[in-house]
C-alpha cells in the first residue's frame, strides 16, 4: 500500500517536473505566436489572455506587405528589410554549419585516428578556448576583422561563427568516431581503401547521427547569435534577424505584434531543419556490423 | 601464390615487449595455425603480417619482398576478423565486391565475381541483405567471402569461429579448410582451440610469451613436442607430467619415481641423478598390458568422466594427479586401486631444468 503510494507519488512528480519544464521552454514561444494573431487594442488590454480574442492577420500583414498602416499613418515597409536580414541569417547560419561540419568530421577523425606529436596538447587546447568568454575577445577580435577588411561580410561573420562553434564540434565528432569500432576502418584498409576514401565510404556513413546532430546544434547556435551579428554586422549587407527584430522598437512606440509576427517567422527555419535531418537521425545503423 | 618469411620479428608496445624474435617460413598454399595462451601474441604477428601493426624490429617478406612498410591497402593480404567487421552499411554483395570496386573492376565483372563466392559459400540468397539482418555462421561466411573474392596472396584468420556454436565450428572448421584447399591460397589461421589447430592446419605454430615454442606437422607436434609447454598445451585431456630422477644401467637409461624404476629402453644424454619429468599422453595408458617394453604405475581412481566413446579417469599415482582415457568396459570405481599400464616408447623425457625435450 504505501509503496504504491509512493509510485502515484513518484508519478506525479515526473509529471510535474515535465509540465513545468514545457511551459518553461513553450511559454514563450506560445506567447509569441499569440502575440503575433493579437490585435493590438487587446493587447493593451487589463486582463491577461491565453487565447487571441480578435485574431488578427495584420501584423503579418504589415511583415509581409509591400506598404502597411500603423495606428493610421502610412509607414515605411519593413519588408525590404527583414527579407534582406532573413536571407542573411540563412547564409552566414548555413555557410557557418557547412564549415563547422566539414572541418570537425575530418578534424575529429584526425585527432582520433592519426598520430601526431603534441595531438592530445592540441585538443586540449581547442576544448578549453570554449571555456573563454566571448566577450574578452570581442575588442581584439574586432581589430583584426577591420584589418582584414571583413567587418559586415559574409566571409567575415561565418569565420567567426567557425572559430566559435567549431570546438564543440569536433569534441562531439571525435566522441562519435571513438565509438566505432576500428576494425571496420583495418577491414577497408586491408580491402585497398586509402584513409581518405575509408572516411568518407566507410566512417562518415556510420558517423551520420553524429554528424546530424552536429549539423543541428551549429545551426541552430548560428541562427540565434545576437552578440557578433551585432558587433560585426553594422549594414544590412549582413545583419541578421536577431539584430534586426529589436530595432522595430522605435522611439515613441514598441510595436510587440509585428516584432512577435517576425519572430515567429524567425523560428521557422529551425524548425524545418529540425523536423528535416531527424528523419535521418537512424539508430541502430551500427547493428550487425561485428559479432 | 605466396610464400611468407620472418626474421627476428619483434614487437614493443612503447616500452612493453610482446613479440621477442619470431622466424617463421610459411610455404605457397600451406595452411598454418597460430596456437597460444592468450595473450602470447598471436593477434599482433597476424596484424603485423596484415600490416596493421608497425613493425619494431626484423623483417616480414611475401613472395621474397620486405614489406615492413607497404601500407595495408597495397600487400594484397586479406583477413577474416574475429567480429566479422562487415560495413554494417553495405548489403552482402557490397560488402563482397568492396574491395573490387576499389580495383576498378567493372560492374559486371564485380557481380559475377561476387555472384560466385556466394554460390561457394552457400549466401546466394542473402546478397541483397543487410548484416544486421543475418545469423552469426551468414556473417561468418559474409567476411570469408569478402576475403575470398578478391583472390589475395595470403588470408589471415583472427579467431574467426569463436563466436560460433560448437556444431557450426565444426562445419565451418572443414568448410574453411576444404576451400582454402581448392584455392591453394597461403592462410595463417589463429585459434586458441587446439583442435582446430590440430585438424585444419599443414603447419602449426605453438607460440608462448611472445616466441615461438615449436614449429611442425600437427602430428610431429603431437608426438614429438618440443618442450613441457609444448606437451601440455598440445592435446585434451593435457598429457600427464610426472617427475622423477634420471640414472643410467648398463647403456640405458630409466628414471626413479618414488620407490619404483622405470625404464627407457634407450639412452638419455642427461647426467645421472638430473631432475627429469616424463610425460604420458592419456591414451597411452590403459589396464590392459601392453606391448614391448612395458611400465605399470599405481593408480588410485578419483573421478571418472564419461565422455561417450572412452571415459576419462582421473586420479593419483604417488603423489601426482594424472588421468588416463580409459575404454567404457574397464568398469572402474571410484576410489578403486589399480594398475595403470603403458609402452616405454610412449614416454616422452624432459629436462626439468629447461623442460626441454631430452630424445
Ligand atoms: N595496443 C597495445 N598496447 C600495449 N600492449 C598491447 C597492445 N595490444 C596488445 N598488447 C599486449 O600484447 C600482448 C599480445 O596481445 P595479442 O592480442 O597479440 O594476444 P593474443 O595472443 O592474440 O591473445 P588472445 O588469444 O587473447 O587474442 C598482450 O599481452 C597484450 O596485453
Ligand atoms: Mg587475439
Amino acid at each position: 500500500m504505501r509503496k504504491l503510494t509512493l509510485h502515484y507519488l513518484g508519478r506525479a512528480g515526473f509529471a510535474l517536473a515535465v509540465l513545468v519544464l514545457l511551459l518553461w521552454s513553450l511559454g514563450p514561444v506560445y506567447w509569441a505566436v499569440l502575440t503575433s494573431f493579437t490585435d493590438p487594442r487587446d493587447m493593451l488590454s487589463e486582463h491577461l489572455s491565453l487565447w487571441p480574442q480578435h485574431p488578427t492577420l495584420e501584423h503579418f500583414a504589415k511583415l509581409f506587405g509591400a506598404s502597411s498602416a500603423s495606428q493610421g499613418n502610412e509607414v515605411q515597409s519593413v519588408w525590404p528589410q527583414f527579407s534582406r536580414a532573413f536571407v542573411n541569417s540563412l547564409v552566414t547560419s548555413a555557410a557557418a554549419t557547412l564549415v563547422t561540419l566539414a572541418a570537425a568530421a575530418f578534424g575529429g577523425y584526425a585527432f582520433v585516428r592519426l598520430r601526431f606529436p603534441g595531438r592530445d596538447l592540441l585538443f586540449g587546447l581547442v576544448v578549453a578556448s570554449m571555456a573563454v568568454p566571448a566577450y574578452t575577445v570581442m575588442i581584439p577580435l574586432y581589430r583584426l576583422m577591420i584589418s582584414l577588411h571583413l567587418i559586415d561580410t559574409y566571409l567575415g561573420v561565418t569565420l567567426i561563427y567557425v572559430s566559435a562553434f567549431l570546438p564543440l564540434a569536433l569534441w562531439l565528432m571525435r566522441s562519435v568516431y571513438q565509438s566505432l569500432p576500428v576494425a571496420l576502418e583495418e577491414a577497408a584498409w586491408l580491402d585497398g581503401a586509402g584513409r581518405t576514401y575509408t572516411l568518407v565510404r566507410i566512417v562518415l556513413p556510420l558517423a551520420a547521427p553524429g554528424l546530424i546532430a552536429t549539423a543541428i546544434l551549429t545551426f541552430l547556435s548560428a541562427w540565434g547569435q545576437f552578440m557578433v551579428p551585432l558587433v560585426f554586422s553594422p549594414s544590412l549587407a549582413t545583419k541578421s534577424l536577431t539584430v534586426l527584430i529589436p530595432e522595430f522598437v522605435t522611439r515613441n512606440y514598441v510595436d510587440y505584434g509585428l516584432m512577435n509576427a517576425a519572430g515567429v517567422v524567425a523560428m521557422l527555419p529551425p524548425v524545418l531543419l529540425v523536423i528535416f535531418l531527424n528523419r535521418f537521425l537512424v539508430r541502430g545503423l551500427i547493428a550487425g556490423a561485428t559479432k | 601464390m605466396a610464400t611468407v618469411t620472418i626474421q627476428k620479428l619483434r614487437k614493443n608496445y612503447g616500452a612493453i615487449p610482446v613479440l621477442h624474435g619470431i622466424d617463421l617460413a610459411i610455404a605457397d598454399g600451406q595452411f598454418v595455425s597460430l596456437v597460444g595462451a592468450s595473450g602470447c601474441g598471436k593477434s599482433t604477428l597476424l596484424r603485423m603480417i596484415a600490416g596493421l601493426e608497425s613493425v619494431t624490429a626484423g623483417t616480414i617478406d611475401l613472395n621474397g619482398r620486405v614489406i615492413n612498410d607497404v601500407s595495408p591497402k597495397d600487400r594484397d593480404i586479406a583477413m577474416v576478423f574475429q567480429n566479422y567487421a562487415l560495413y554494417p552499411h553495405m548489403t552482402v554483395a557490397q560488402n563482397m565486391g568492396f574491395s573490387l570496386h576499389l580495383r576498378k573492376e567493372s560492374p559486371a565483372r564485380i557481380d559475377q565475381a561476387v555472384k560466385e563466392t556466394a554460390a561457394l559459400l552457400g549466401l546466394s540468397n542473402y546478397l541483397d541483405r543487410y548484416p544486421k539482418a543475418l545469423s552469426g555462421g551468414q556473417r561468418q561466411r559474409v567476411a570469408m567471402g569478402r576475403a575470398i573474392v578478391r583472390h589475395p596472396q595470403v588470408f589471415l584468420f583472427d579467431e574467426p569461429l569463436s563466436n560460433l556454436d560448437a556444431k557450426l565450428r565444426v562445419q565451418m572448421r572443414i568448410e574453411i579448410r576444404t576451400l582454402q584447399r581448392r584455392l591453394g591460397t597461403t592462410a595463417i589461421y589463429v585459434t586458441h582451440d587446439q583442435m582446430e589447430a590440430m585438424t585444419m592446419s599443414d603447419l602449426i605454430v605453438v607460440m608462448n610469451g611472445g616466441r615461438i615454442e615449436q614449429v611442425g606437422a600437427p602430428i610431429d607436434v603431437y608426438d614429438r613436442p618440443a618442450n613441457l609447454f609444448v606437451a601440455t598445451f598440445i592435446g585434451s585431456p593435457a598429457m600427464n607430467l610426472i617427475e622423477g630422477v634420471l640414472e643410467h644401467e648398463q647403456g640405458l637409461s630409466q628414471v626413479r619415481v618414488g620407490g619404483q624404476r622405470i625404464a627407457m629402453g634407450r639412452r638419455i644424454d642427461l647426467a645421472a641423478a638430473a631432475p627429469v619429468v616424463m610425460g604420458i599422453r592419456p591414451e597411452h595408458l590403459a589396464l590392459a598390458p601392453a606391448q614391448g617394453l612395458e611400465f605399470t604405475l599405481p593408480f588410485k581412481v578419483d573421478l571418472i568422466e564419461p565422455t561417450g566413446a572412452e571415459s576419462h579417469v582421473y586420479g593419483q599415482t604417488g603423489s601426482t594427479s594424472i588421468v588416463a582415457a580409459l575404454s567404457r568396459k574397464d568398469d572402474l570405481q571410484l576410489g578403486q586401486a589399480v594398475h595403470l599400464r603403458g609402452q616405454c616408447e610412449h614416454i616422452h623425457l624432459f629436462d626439468k631444468a629447461t623442460g626441454a625435450r631430452l630424445d
